[in-house]
């Protein structure tokens, strides 16, 4: 129980931090139910006492009826309960959707400061529309877990204090028998049905699991002849899986029925009580009517709990996955490299790499130094540890053994801003935003003008592609650029580099594909560009040395070993 | 299967009519006709009991307040009323298990349907698609089918029978009230309707807002490495912040229209309760004197108060639940598109004709629909133990050629003929699924023991890897356990390959991407299988593998040329 909470404590905080939204919220939900309860025991009232009025009038008694004011009333709670729940419901999606921004400004938070092993697993895009479900379990939270009890609690408290007025002893009747159906179907609730619902979420990530080993592997499970038997797997998963769900929805409508009975049952129990206070004179007709209506009408403020409240470990689910992401951030480091006068050498010595939860390392015992304003390839298949090796150039990730270090420092303490003003990198794998051509570019120099960013996209070769689209600058890039082939999409990233002017450069198959003509002309840029820089280029080949110009070392990686090449094996 | 569901089995011939949403979500409910028509029944039998709660309780506060009688002497009431109060949870408790119950059969069927269809579609066309995408339709989109089923279908059935049975309750009353009600009722769908219609456009327009911030959210995320690496993360985390209260700022204006709807049925009623209060009170003091209002008594006047709201209230209940219809309707949609894509895998393979032979392509053209065929008029014998090997420019068709003699695609013309039904396939990116090693071989053969597994994995090499692993054959693998480099991967890929018995091995670049030693392994157990009489055919550009081969082809120019040396 203690590990539950301590697991949501920082989100209720989060939630719970706009307090006075919050109060405002509830406070508008309590008034609807009120007006609701109002409008019925005013009614209920209004008719008993017309009805003894007309009696009295009939039987030619006096009779003083004000009709006005309790008929003002009536049409008075009608209106409240319209406008208050129109307005409720305004307000706390407002509320709803400020704590949305709140959630994903945190969780992005926690991301940016993942390294990259944590970032290279999460990249699957199953994984990213889970992080967004799972932060929306918790911006239904608000909605679901945090008003609902709240407003019922005070619903039952106001509801019974104003029966106390005429009947204490049904109302303390009243107060404890909400209370108790109230801790039943909330706190009872959540403790019966956690496991089944956090076991929910368990299977459901299994199904998705096993549904993506089916899509994956079709290629192997058609040929082998094996569909039938995978998909067997999955539905004797999901037979597995149904039990569960049977039994979550068997509790739900338990807690459903409960609610009725115990409400339906109250209020016959209030009747009783009431006609027997009627019968001693001790409670008026009318006054009667109205008690029993209120109770008639107390339900709504329980309806919604038992379902809410079973699906608490759902959210649980959801609170666990999102925190262990905090627990992965790394904490960020506190070097910065002095601005100038720095020569900007790189130097390996002994470094081994391995991945957690691999048996062969990525990397082992390389050293090589290269000098500051030098220029090295190192060539190997995909899997050799190419990346592996720039992730621990570019301080991304801390070797297994050995030192890594560049100018003298080792990367890894360096702050993220001193890393990226000294360090640029294209990657293998290049992320383009959803936007326009000049967004991506500013990416890399947020203050870069028109004219930088035409001589950047001209040192690539894209000028006169981007001079002929409609939008120019403004052309749309799509989502992960696709609207770009994957060359121009690489030719983009390359572009951004140029803007900045870094002191060492790693460039991850630069030329990929690209045909040779405009490979020639981004070397020739490049050439320019890498002047006075510390330079590797990472690529699966050497196929024309004129790609590299200036380039003095030759390295190969072979099975996370880096042998020297004596020349260019094309 | 009844005669309605054949249109989503045998929709392979073209020309069959498409599936769309709506139709599908209605054969689906016919599935569970049975629950989910009992779900209603309960529903409109719950109601009839509150029906009865709030007479009877109109009836003794009568009894109590005007002819001071005592609740003891009202004992049997009471006790009836007690259970009616227990029916209703009871047929409350129906309701929802009933239909639960439906939904959870209709999703269960429908995920089959699904696997089964992309099962269908095979793996070429799944090479097109982004397996996150299809999980999400498979499991998330599925479970939308939910509210639909379990609430909105059976709340729509409940509408149409329950306020009618409570108009004539309160007709039987007081007719004027009852003719109230009935004159107030079709205002309500005209209104919902004004409404809804803005509504459902605004909630379309809000499902468009949410997915695409959504992706704005997943696009930074994805791209969180550039943006350390430009040292722009401070600024991406606040301009996700200002994104999505943009987007509150925007939805609040549609939000405000949206709300409306639920207002409308809250307006009515309250409205409903108050007028029929003033009229009862009115009519009670003796102050109107038309139709049944002299009559009234506090048990009538009570009574018809209290079944106004319920009046309401199944509507009440549709509109909350109206979401659950979008959302259903959203997941139909993204899901009958997979329904309509055109089978590629072929229905069934027949048996060469030529004796001796493992397989043979008659004159067939192979390609992707709507394209020009990659390779036409190819014909081509394969011979029990012959070892193939295809060479070829990429995108001259050979990846297309073995997909079809892998069984993946039908030829778009010709006939493929095949002499057992089982192929062992190898490509360069193996697949390991989640699970232990041992999942991971039975993809190959279910039925595989201990020590065939063993003795498949030593045979391609990974004996080392298996005894230094802690739980042997049990250990997990992939991302969720020991992680396997890319040349354990293709090695554990061989294992597969030894562990079936598939006459037929065919391989898609077996070594791209592969270094020295794990390249080596593969040509190690190609000649392995190739003693052990099985034939192979492997698409290849590696001289080393031409080389082990008996027979080469060449894909030149749409055209499937052997080479004779």
């Amino acid at each position: 129980m203690r590990r539950v909470y301590r697991e949501f404590k920082p989100w209720l905080a989060l939630l719970l931090r706009r307090r006075q939204r919050f109060l405002v919220g509830a406070f508008l939900v309590w008034v609807t139910v009120l007006a609701g309860l109002s409008l019925l025991g005013l009614s209920g009232w209004f008719i008993a006492a017309c009805a003894l009025a007309g009696i009295a009038l009939a039987a030619g008694l006096p009779s003083s009826l004000d009709i006005y004011v309790p008929g003002g009333g009536i049409r008075f709670f009608a209106l409240l309960r319209t406008v208050a729940r129109y307005v409720e419901r305004l307000y706390n999606h407002n509320t709803v959707l400020t704590l949305l921004a709140d959630l994903r400004f945190r969780v992005f938070g926690y991301l940016t400061r993942l390294d990259d092993a944590s970032l290279r697993r999460r990249r699957a895009s199953d994984w990213l529309s889970r992080l967004t479900a799972d932060i929306d379990t918790l911006d239904n939270f608000y909605l679901r877990l945090l008003i609902p009890p709240f407003v019922a609690l005070l619903c039952l408290l106001v509801a019974s204090a104003f029966i106390a007025i005429w009947l204490p002893g049904v109302a303390l009747m009243v107060a404890v028998s909400l209370g108790l159906l109230w801790l039943v179907i909330t706190l009872g609730y959540a403790w019966l049905g956690f496991a089944n619902s956090h076991q929910q979420a368990t299977d459901q990530r299994e199904l998705r699991h096993l549904v993506l080993d089916q899509v994956q592997a079709s290629a192997e499970l058609m040929s082998y002849g094996t569909s039938a038997w995978h998909q067997r797997k999955i539905s004797s998963h999901e037979m597995h899986a149904a039990v569960n769900q049977r039994r979550l929805t068997l509790k739900a409508a338990l807690g459903n029925a409960l609610v009725s009975i115990v409400t339906g049952m109250l209020v016959l129990a209030v009747l009783w009580l009431a006609g027997i206070a009627l019968g001693e004179g001790r409670v008026n007709g009318p006054i009667m009517v109205m008690a029993v209506l209120i109770i008639l009408g107390i339900n709504e403020a329980f309806n919604l709990l038992p379902s809410a409240f079973i699906k608490l470990g759902a959210s649980y689910a959801a609170v666990q996955r999102l925190n262990i992401l905090s627990v992965n951030a790394v904490s960020s480091a506190s070097v910065v490299l002095p601005p100038e006068s720095q020569t900007y050498s790189l130097r390996l010595n002994n470094v081994s790499f391995c991945y957690p939860n691999m048996f062969e390392p990525a990397l082992s015992n390389v050293s090589f130094v290269l000098p500051a304003a030098k220029r090295a390839v190192i060539t190997g298949v995909s899997g050799a540890g190419k990346s592996t090796l720039a992730q621990l150039l570019m301080g991304r990730a801390s070797p297994s053994s050995g030192d890594v270090s560049v100018a003298g420092f080792a990367p890894l303490k360096l702050t993220e801003d001193s890393r990226a003003a000294h360090f640029a990198m294209l990657t293998q794998q290049v992320d383009l935003f959803d936007g326009s051509l000049a967004e991506n570019l500013r990416i890399a120099k947020p203050s870069a003008s028109n004219k930088e960013l035409w001589r950047a996209l001209d040192q690539v070769a894209l000028s006169d592609w981007a001079q002929q689209q409609p939008y120019k600058l403004d052309t749309p890039v799509g989502e992960k650029g696709q609207q770009l082939s994957g060359g121009q999409a690489r030719r983009v990233a390359l572009a951004r580099l140029f803007l900045r002017s870094p002191n060492v450069v790693l460039l991850d198959e630069p030329f990929a594909g690209v045909d040779a003509q405009t490979a020639q002309h981004i070397a020739f840029a490049l050439d320019d560009w890498l002047q006075d820089k510390t330079v590797i280029y990472f690529v699966h080949q050497v196929d024309d040395a004129n790609l590299l110009p200036g380039v003095e070392h030759y390295w190969r990686l072979a099975e996370g070993q880096l042998i020297a090449d004596t020349g260019i094996d094309s | 299967m009844t005669g309605i569901t054949n249109p989503m089995s045998g929709r392979d011939q073209s020309g069959e009519p498409l599936i769309t949403p709506r139709l599908w979500l209605q054969m689906l409910a016919h599935r569970e006709r049975n629950r989910l028509v009992g779900a209603a029944a309960c529903g409109v039998l719950a109601g009839v009991q509150t029906v009865v709660l709030v007479v009877g309780l109109a009836w003794l506060i009568d009894q109590l307040v005007i002819h001071g009688r005592s609740p003891a002497q009202l004992l049997p009431l009471f006790g009836g009323l007690a259970l009616t109060v227990g029916l209703r949870s009871l047929f409350q408790w129906g309701q929802e298990v009933l239909s639960a119950e439906a939904s959870l059969r209709i999703r269960q069927f429908a995920r089959a349907e699904l696997l089964a269809k992309i099962a269908k579609l095979g793996p070429v066309w799944l090479t097109q698609r982004q397996s996150g995408a299809l999980a999400t339709q498979a499991v998330e989109h599925i479970d939308a089918l939910d509210g639909y089923f379990a609430r909105f279908y059976p709340q729509l059935r409940i509408v149409v029978a329950l306020p009618l049975l409570i108009a004539c309750v309160v007709g039987w009353l007081d007719y004027l009230v009852a003719i109230f009600l009935l004159l107030s009722a079709p205002l309500i769908p005209l209104f919902m309707a004004l409404v809804g219609m803005g509504a459902e456009r605004l909630n379309r327009d809000q499902f468009a807002a949410v997915s695409r911030l959504s992706a704005h959210f997943i696009d930074r995320v994805r791209g969180m490495t550039t943006l350390q690496l430009f040292g722009h993360t401070r600024s991406a985390q606040q301009e996700v912040w200002y994104a999505t209260d943009e987007y509150r700022r925007l939805s609040m204006r549609t939000l405000r229209l949206a709300f409306l709807s639920s207002a409308v049925l809250e307006f009515f009623a309250s409205v409903a309760i108050a007028v029929v209060a003033m009229y009862v009170g009115f009519g009670l003091l003796g102050y109107i004197d038309y139709g049944p209002s002299p009559s009234l008594t506090l048990f009538t006047g009570l009574a018809v108060l209290l079944l106004a709201p319920e009046f309401f209230q199944p509507l009440r209940t549709l509109s909350q639940h109206y979401h659950d219809r979008a959302a259903a309707l959203g997941a139909a949609e993204s899901i009958a598109t997979i329904f309509n894509e055109p089978a590629l895998v072929p229905h069934h393979i027949a048996s060469p004709q030529t004796p001796g032979a493992e397989c043979e392509l008659a004159n067939i053209s192979v390609g992707y629909i709507g394209r020009k065929p990659a390779l036409q008029a190819v014909s081509m014998t394969v011979f029990v133990g012959d070892v193939v090997a295809i060479t070829g420019e990429s995108g001259s068709g050979k990846s297309s050629l073995l997909a079809v003699l892998a069984g993946f695609m039908a030829p778009l013309s010709g006939e493929y003929r095949r002499r057992s039904s089982k192929v062992a396939w190898l490509d360069q990116s193996p697949c390991l699924i989640q699970g232990t090693m041992a999942d991971n071989l039975r993809l190959a053969n279910p039925e595989a023991n201990e020590a065939a597994m063993t003795d498949a994995l030593r045979r391609a090499g990974l004996g080392a890897l298996l005894e230094a692993l802690p739980a042997g054959l049990e250990s997990v693998v992939g991302e969720r356990g020991v992680g396997l480099s890319g040349g354990q991967a293709q090695r554990l890929a061989l294992a597969r390959v030894y562990l079936s018995t598939a006459p037929l091995v065919v391989l898609d670049e077996p070594t791209a991407s592969l270094d020295a030693s794990a390249e080596q392994a593969v040509i190690q157990a190609l000649l392995e299988w190739a003693k052990e009489g099985r034939t192979l055919v492997i698409a290849t550009h590696h001289p080393a593998i031409v080389h082990v081969a008996t027979r080469h082809f060449v894909c030149e120019a749409g055209k499937l040329n052997e080479v004779i040396v």
